[in-house]
């Protein structure tokens, strides 16, 4: 039954005269009679007139044409078969598969009371000694990634997808938003390689696709792991590449909208907006979701109202830095910015607090000493100092590292690193154990064991 | 008010349903440098052709309650309030002709050489539908570009996306004339999309790649400086589309965007100039979405064709982490960075090989390349850096290990000089770095 007419249209917004007033924002609904059929989302509802949001391309569109309801909202169809199958942001299989005997459920819906959120988690190493040490993961934690463009966060995501996922095999959910189709498809091609895809679904809401996609690629997505999480009980991984494109797809829409912008054109909503997705992101008593979210940093600003408005739902931080980068040290982690709340004593123990302590305290005075030395040379230096400088440059390349998805830029197979060894590493490398070997011979290196024995190759 | 347009709508509904009127008319309201302001036009489409009695052209951009918006593409004298504005029932096109490979032409089918129509035309669709995440392949084919900074260090593949970014004058469009030059006789077709240059320099793009026998594979698609801004708008999307068309057809395809720092100018002109809300540095706030489904057109298609896309970028004071780069470096598959610096200190073609990046790396590139490729870029990058600490440094205290990285460090960067247009083949290069490598 028609509910109103189109009565204005522009790229990503149209405008819909009601004749039924029984509408309610999130409502979708479509064009009748008219060749392609489009469907929009209602964003707003003034009075008789209601804005919505296409899904598509509106070329051709024209004034006049019905719209009705389609009923029960942006929802979509789930079953312990969406394993190994890959969705578009709207819930649709795109791989050419199907479901058999789907639960329909609206997207929107799942909203989590204090009562049912659980706290509790063991620790989960990630092999990475620059993660592990600096900012060791626990189960049902929220680890951002944060980066400038091409800094490397696309490359860690899979590294820990790689040894996280593999190594523990519960089940997952990956949400692709605003990343490139290109990544997105050869990710989907190594899983299916490596005979991983079978315990992984996937969402993709790519950056090709209009603002609309974009931004409810992460409902989708979330629909999928609260299933496994509540109806499977079970401990879920949710990676999420990348979280600050979802935030990026709302201005567009508020734009559309003409909201009224905070800086830099971001919605009025956005610390909602935020909150409204990462709070449904948490652990209960049956299940967890362990996420990795990565975050673009917009022109190299940290300062970012999005980026605040998203770290400050983070547990840890891995911070990716372009001065690093720059070095050839990779993974390109800032080490002053990389945190993490398991770095305590009463949870990592004390000697690993301890020794990230006294890891800064060399490398807070190395940045200041590069300074002095660019200026009056190394032989100026005292001998504490001298000795601060050498072990600095040498712990920072030790935490360098070969990734198993980065072979083909470094030619170096990867490395999974125990947390152990890295401690032992570490220490030996802060007591002057190694003060004799060349600082090049750090580089993209395992373990120091091992790598004495020269099983570097 | 909604009342009135209610009426209207029934009203015009039922002239469509008694076929009366189907192309109507209205009539100029308002003028506002190249948008107009319509008033009737109520079937018109969005984004539909409309003629403006005989004096201009353009698109539909906006469809309000009473009014339409018209985007000028073409005027050849001025316009007046009251004109009267034809819808066509048809949406706006560009138009591609098969025999424009050779010339440079516009995106309304002219060779800009004679301002002559080519006679064999096809209407051709600006935006095509995004390339669906299955439809695409790997990109794993090298694309040679004969620099050996590119090729061996940041190496480009077919359906690969590599930015081009840096100052004004360090070389940007020359790399991009090297790569294009680079594909004789490799069954490629070169498209080069000049976006708001003048005319002259268009001109002498031309005659460079005419000297060469590049023109034969080559298109050059051009939207001038003193074009219409929704001209400049759209044109790289045309020749995304006849790159794409290519591609079906199972080719590979080279396009390079010159560039895009002008195109992302003329999107915030066009959006401030029709209210819309501004977003960082006044940029439209999809600004990022506009350039995204731009490059996303750049692939290796499963079906064998691609398109590799080398968008270029004009910084200012060398800052890669202003807006727009940094939105175009998080869309491109890696990027080349140029500094002004080594551009003056005669290291050209003057990559700052710090910030470059190629995200694919060796999965573009020949085993043997990738194998000598990999360690010379460590043993650069570690001498680059190395170069800043130990600058005031006395030689003779270096550890003899330290002092053969520097030097073997300085001659790298030294043998990766290369003059325009003097491809090194891929060969060749793989023995430029004997004796000053160790090869794992």
């Amino acid at each position: 039954m028609s509910l109103g007419k189109i009565i204005s249209i522009s790229t990503m917004r149209i405008e819909v005269l009601l004749t039924d007033t029984n509408v309610r924002v999130r409502d979708i609904i479509k064009t009748v009679d008219f060749e392609p059929e489009n469907r929009f989302e209602i964003a707003e509802i003034k009075g008789n007139i209601a804005i919505a949001i296409p899904f598509g391309s509106v070329i051709g569109l024209r004034k006049g044409v019905d719209v009705e309801r389609v009923e029960g909202g942006l929802s979509m169809e789930y079953s312990s078969e969406i394993l190994g199958k890959v969705f578009d942001p709207y819930g649709r299989l795109i791989d050419g598969n199907t479901i058999a005997n789907p639960v329909v459920k609206n997207v929107y819906e799942r909203n989590m009371s204090l009562k049912e959120i659980g706290t509790n988690g063991d620790i989960l190493w990630t092999g990475i000694k620059v993660l592990d040490f600096f900012a060791p993961m626990q189960k049902g934690f929220k680890m951002g990634l944060l980066g400038g463009a091409g800094v490397g966060k696309t490359v860690l995501i899979k590294e820990l997808i790689h040894n996280v996922y593999k190594y523990l095999r519960s089940n997952s959910v990956f949400i692709g938003i605003g990343e490139r189709s290109r990544e997105g498809k050869e990710l989907y091609d190594e899983m299916i390689e490596g005979d991983l895809l079978s315990k992984m679904a996937m969402t993709f809401g790519q950056m090709g696709e209009n603002s609309m996609a974009r931004s409810r690629a992460i409902y989708a997505g979330l629909t999928q792991a609260e299933y496994l999480r509540d109806e499977c009980r079970q401990d879920v991984l949710l990676f999420v590449d990348n979280v600050y494109r979802f935030v990026q797809a709302s201005s567009e829409i508020s734009a559309e909208l003409e909201q009224m912008p905070i800086d830099n054109g971001y919605p009025p909503t956005l610390l909602s907006d935020v909150a409204g997705v990462e709070e449904r992101i948490n652990s209960t008593d049956n299940g967890s979701i362990t996420s990795f979210q990565t975050v673009f940093i917009p022109a190299d600003d940290y300062n970012d109202a999005a980026v605040h408005a998203i770290t400050s739902h983070f547990d840890g931080q891995i911070v990716l830095d372009r001065k690093v980068a720059e070095k050839g040290i990779y993974p390109a982690v800032n080490v002053f910015r990389t945190t993490s709340r398991l770095i305590d004593v009463e949870k990592v123990g004390e000697r690993h607090y301890k020794l990230v302590q006294e890891v800064l305290r060399y490398m807070a005075r190395y940045e200041e000493l590069e300074e002095i030395v660019a200026v009056l040379g190394i032989e100026e230096l005292s001998k504490e100092d001298y000795n601060i400088f050498y072990r600095s440059r040498k712990l920072r390349n030790y935490f360098t590292q070969p990734m198993f998805v980065a072979e083909q830029f470094t030619n170096i197979p990867g490395r999974f690193v125990k947390i152990e060894d890295v401690l032992d590493d570490v220490e030996a490398i802060l007591d002057g154990r190694y003060d004799t070997t060349d600082e090049h011979r750090f580089l993209f290196i395992g373990n120091l064991y091992d790598y004495k024995q020269g099983n570097r190759s | 008010m909604s009342r009135h347009v209610e009426e209207l709508i029934e009203q015009k509904m039922a002239d469509i349903r008694t076929g009366k009127n189907i192309h109507e008319t209205g009539r100029v309201a308002g003028v506002k440098n190249y948008i107009l302001e319509i008033e009737g036009l109520e079937e018109v489409g969005y984004f539909e052709k409309v003629v403006i009695d005989g004096k201009a052209e353009g698109y539909i951009s906006a469809i309000g309650r009473n009014r339409v918006y018209v985007a000028l593409t073409k005027r050849s004298e001025q316009i007046y309030i009251g004109d009267r504005v034809h819808a066509t029932g048809v949406e706006f096109k560009g138009v591609f002709a098969p025999d424009s490979l050779g010339h440079i032409v516009d995106m309304f089918g002219v060779d800009r050489m004679n301002d002559m129509r080519f006679d064999e035309t096809e209407d051709l669709v600006i935006e095509n539908p995004p390339i669906p995440i299955m439809d695409r392949g790997n990109v794993s084919r090298p694309l040679l570009t004969g620099v050996t900074g590119i090729d061996m260090i940041y190496p480009v593949g077919k359906g690969q996306r590599q930015l081009i970014v840096g100052d004004k004058r360090t070389g940007k469009t020359q790399l991009t004339l090297d790569a294009i030059v680079n594909q004789k006789g490799k069954d490629m077709i070169c498209i080069y999309i000049a976006i708001g240059k003048t005319k002259k320099e268009v001109k002498e793009v031309y005659y460079e790649l005419l000297k060469r026998g590049a023109m034969d594979y080559t298109l050059i698609l051009t939207a001038f400086n003193d074009e219409f801004p929704p001209v400049i708008k759209t044109t790289p999307f045309l020749g995304l589309a006849i790159a794409e068309k290519y591609m079906r057809t199972g080719k590979d395809v080279l396009v390079v965007i010159d560039d895009l720092k002008r195109h992302a100018d003329v999107c915030r002109e066009i959006a401030l100039l029709t209210g819309t809300v501004p977003g960082r540095d006044a940029y439209p706030s999809d600004i990022f979405y506009t350039h995204a489904r731009l490059l996303e057109k750049g692939c290796q298609h499963k079906d064998g064709g691609s398109i590799t896309i080398l968008p270029i970028l004009e910084t200012k004071g060398g800052d890669i982490t202003e807006y727009i780069s940094s939105n175009v470096i998080s869309i491109t598959d890696g990027q080349i960075v140029l500094s002004t610096k080594n551009f003056e200190k005669g290291y050209k073609p003057a990559l700052d090989y710090g910030l470059s990046v190629s995200r694919l790396g060796g999965a573009v590139q020949s085993r043997e390349m990738k194998r000598v490729g990999a360690v010379v870029r460590r043993e650069l990058l570690a001498y680059l850096e190395k170069c800043e600490v130990y600058e005031l440094a006395n030689e003779d205290e270096m550890s003899p290990e330290l002092r053969e990285n520097m030097r073997n460090g300085k001659e790298i960067r030294n043998r990766l000089k290369q003059y325009k247009y003097s491809p090194i083949p891929h060969d060749e290069m793989l023995h430029m770095f004997d004796g000053l490598v160790r090869l794992e």
